[in-house]
Parts: structure tokens; C-alpha cells; sequence
């Protein structure tokens, strides 16, 4: 499959500073589709009943936020296509909303397994928003490093190719998020 | 003791009997030294989600207790009290690829626990970017020495990713954004023109093939 990259106007356009006007003619199609693709993702939060959250009973505030976002790039791996979200400005000593798309048209269930879920594959099912195989969870995580990947179809642990990854320990690679 | 029971309690029906064993005999002799117990206990945990073989959960697991004792060897040579969020985080980035002496470096700045830490999450971030250690422990060296508010240090990763999107190494988005900063340091903020960061400057242009 072949990878494809979000040109910088249309990731700041995604990010809420620029508008569709700003785009020169030639961006604007691919503007359009990257707004409708954002559109079209499910914005419900996932529970995470597993969840330790003992560091959050440490926390002052709480704080959500949904944008601006800033859009990694969005790469193609095996039959899967992963974007990860996360916002822009987030807020230390606090908890950071963050959002976690995969577009795998192929998958019958996706979940996401980290450091903030203790590794469980069925804590955190990511939601399947319409026909076009994009699915999604929305967490609040508290302010810190995480660690994580996707988990497809139960089995296939799949790091998120837009995101820094480091190495498991195990063969494989843990993607990180630095709120 | 205690410290045993707590170890055996969280991994209770995670992970199998030896490495629950191994995880509390390290645990309990990292936390006589100050070290941290967590990122043991979580690689556990997670080797045994992914279906990882026992003995190498074990490995594995032996391989971060002895990260935790070079971070924090190297945040008390950097002249850091010992403080297990920032040997955790140094942790990180040395997995992520930094060094021991890298770890020094950045505690030689001065910056106080909580802002070290911090900078030692976003480094090894930015290591995992593929920013080579110079470039990445210059950028966050002068992050730190600025006294640039955390989320200024946090916004370090994007900054570079946006500068690689545009065509930079990551090498060369670092050192750039290092030299801005420095510059702006010297020279005071900028105006603020109503847009960016507020602190650190904007990812630079890379330069033309």
C-alpha cells in the first residue's frame, strides 16, 4: 500500500488556523476530504473501566481539550491506515483529551492497549464511525509519557506509524505520546 | 515487605508466577535504592499482555531495572536529588536511544525536577523522532536553560515534526529550532503577532535540496 502525506497548509487547516479561503486552489480538494474524514469521526468518549486512576486522584484540575488538534501523518501500514491526534497545547500537572484514530476498512475490531489501560486489549475498544473503516477513541489521560499500540482484530498489536515509536523490548515497537 | 506485597497485588492475574516473582525481587531491591518501581511492574504487565515468552518478559524486565540504575546514576552525577519520576523518565529516553551522559547533560542545566523531567520525556520523544542525540540534547538543553514554561518544552516534538513534514532531517529540525531559541534568548521574545507559540519559536524553513 502506499503512504500518503498531509501537506503542512492542510495539517495547519486541520489545526484550526487557516480556513478553507486560505488554501491555495490546488490544496483545496485535498482540504476538503481531510475536513470531511474529521467530520466524519465519532466524538463519543470510550470508558476505560480498567484504568488505574490513582495518578488522576493526584490532579488539581481537569481540562479538555479538543482543539486545535495538530494531524500526524497519516501513513499507510499493511491493510490499515493510522492517524493520531493529539492536542496541540497540552496542559502539565493536568489531563489532556486526546483522540486516537485508525482507518483500517479490513478490521472487525480495533482496541488500544497502553501504559494508561495496563496493556488490556479489550480495556479501550476503539468505536467504528460509517462505511469508511475509521474507528476512534477519545481519552483523557493524565498530563505525562504514555506508551502504546493498536490492537487488531484481538491479535495484531500495530504501533502507530504517525506517532514517535521506541523499541518494546519485546521485537516489536511501542508508539509514544508526551502530554 | 510491604513494598513485596504491594508488587505481588498488582500483578496478581497478569502476569505468570516467576516473572511475578523476578518483578518483586527487583522491585523491592530498586526501591531500597530509591529507584522507581513502576516501569518494572508495567513491563511486565505488558510483555504478558502481548503473549510474550516468560523468559523474555524476564529479559526484558531486567533490561529496564538496569536503565533505572544508570538514569539515576546519571541524574546524581548531573547533580539531581534523586527523584524517581525523573529517573523513570530517564529511563524512557534511554530506551527511546539517549545515553547516561546524555541524562547528565540535561540535569547540568539547573532546571529543577519537575522541568528536568519533562525534558527528559520530550528528549527521548524527539530521540524516537530520530533526532540524533547532539541535536536532540542541544534543543532541549536550551529549552531547559531558558526557563521556558513546560508546555513550551512539550510543544518541542511537533515543532520538529512539522519541520521534518516540510522536508527538514530531524536533525536539522532540531538544530534549527535550538538556534532560534538560543537567539531568541539572547535577544528577548519577539512581538507577540497574535499567533504560534508564544515562547518558542516556529519550526524553521529547511533548507533547499
Amino acid at each position: 500500500m502506499s503512504g500518503h502525506e498531509l501537506h503542512p497548509l492542510v495539517k495547519q487547516l486541520l489545526d484550526g488556523d487557516i480556513t478553507l479561503a486560505d488554501l491555495p486552489a490546488e490544496l483545496r480538494a485535498e482540504g476538503e476530504a481531510a475536513l470531511r474524514l474529521l467530520a466524519g469521526v465519532d466524538r463519543t468518549d470510550v470508558s476505560m473501566p480498567a484504568v488505574t486512576w490513582r495518578v488522576m486522584a493526584k490532579l488539581e484540575g481537569r481540562r479538555r481539550r479538543f482543539l486545535p488538534w495538530l494531524l500526524a501523518p497519516a501513513l499507510a501500514i499493511a491493510a490499515a491506515l493510522v492517524i493520531w491526534l493529539v492536542p496541540r497545547t497540552p496542559a502539565p500537572a493536568s489531563l489532556v483529551t486526546v483522540r486516537f484514530v485508525l482507518v483500517a476498512p479490513d478490521a472487525k475490531q480495533v482496541s488500544l492497549a497502553g501504559t494508561f489501560n495496563q496493556w488490556d486489549p479489550q480495556a479501550t475498544p476503539l468505536v467504528r464511525a460509517g462505511a469508511a473503516g475509521v474507528w476512534t477513541a477519545t481519552l483523557t489521560l493524565p498530563a505525562g509519557q504514555h506508551q502504546y499500540a493498536f490492537v487488531v482484530d484481538g491479535a495484531r498489536w500495530v504501533p502507530d506509524p504517525g506517532a514517535p515509536a521506541i523499541d518494546d523490548g519485546f521485537g516489536r515497537r511501542n508508539s509514544v505520546l508526551t502530554l | 515487605m510491604q513494598q513485596g506485597t504491594g508488587i505481588a497485588q498488582r500483578l496478581a492475574g497478569r502476569v505468570p508466577p516467576q516473572i511475578a516473582s523476578l518483578v518483586q525481587e527487583l522491585g523491592t531491591a530498586a526501591s531500597a535504592r530509591g529507584l522507581p518501581i513502576d516501569p518494572l511492574i508495567d513491563k511486565a504487565i505488558e510483555g504478558s499482555a502481548k503473549g510474550v515468552a516468560p523468559e523474555r518478559v524476564a529479559s526484558a524486565v531486567r533490561l529496564v531495572a538496569m536503565q533505572l540504575d544508570t538514569a539515576a546514576t546519571a541524574l546524581r552525577d548531573g547533580g539531581l536529588v534523586a527523584d524517581t519520576l525523573a529517573i523513570a523518565a530517564g529511563e524512557f529516553a534511554i530506551t527511546a536511544g539517549l545515553s547516561g551522559s546524555d541524562i547528565k547533560a540535561l540535569a547540568r542545566t539547573g532546571a529543577n525536577a519537575v522541568a528536568l523531567t519533562v525534558g527528559l520525556r520530550v528528549a527521548g520523544t524527539l530521540a524516537a523522532l530520530g533526532v540524533p542525540p547532539a541535536e536532540d540534547i542541544g534543543l532541549v538543553s536550551v529549552a531547559l536553560r531558558s526557563g521556558e514554561p513546560v508546555s513550551a518544552l512539550l510543544s518541542l516534538p511537533a515543532n520538529v515534526q512539522s519541520a521534518i513534514a516540510k522536508g527538514a532531517t530531524p536533525a536539522q529540525a532540531a538544530a534549527g529550532l535550538a538556534r532560534a531559541a538560543a537567539a531568541q534568548a539572547a535577544h528577548g521574545p519577539p512581538p507577540d503577532r497574535g499567533g504560534g507559540h508564544p515562547h518558542l519559536p516556529h519550526p524553521p524553513t529547511p533548507p533547499h535540496p
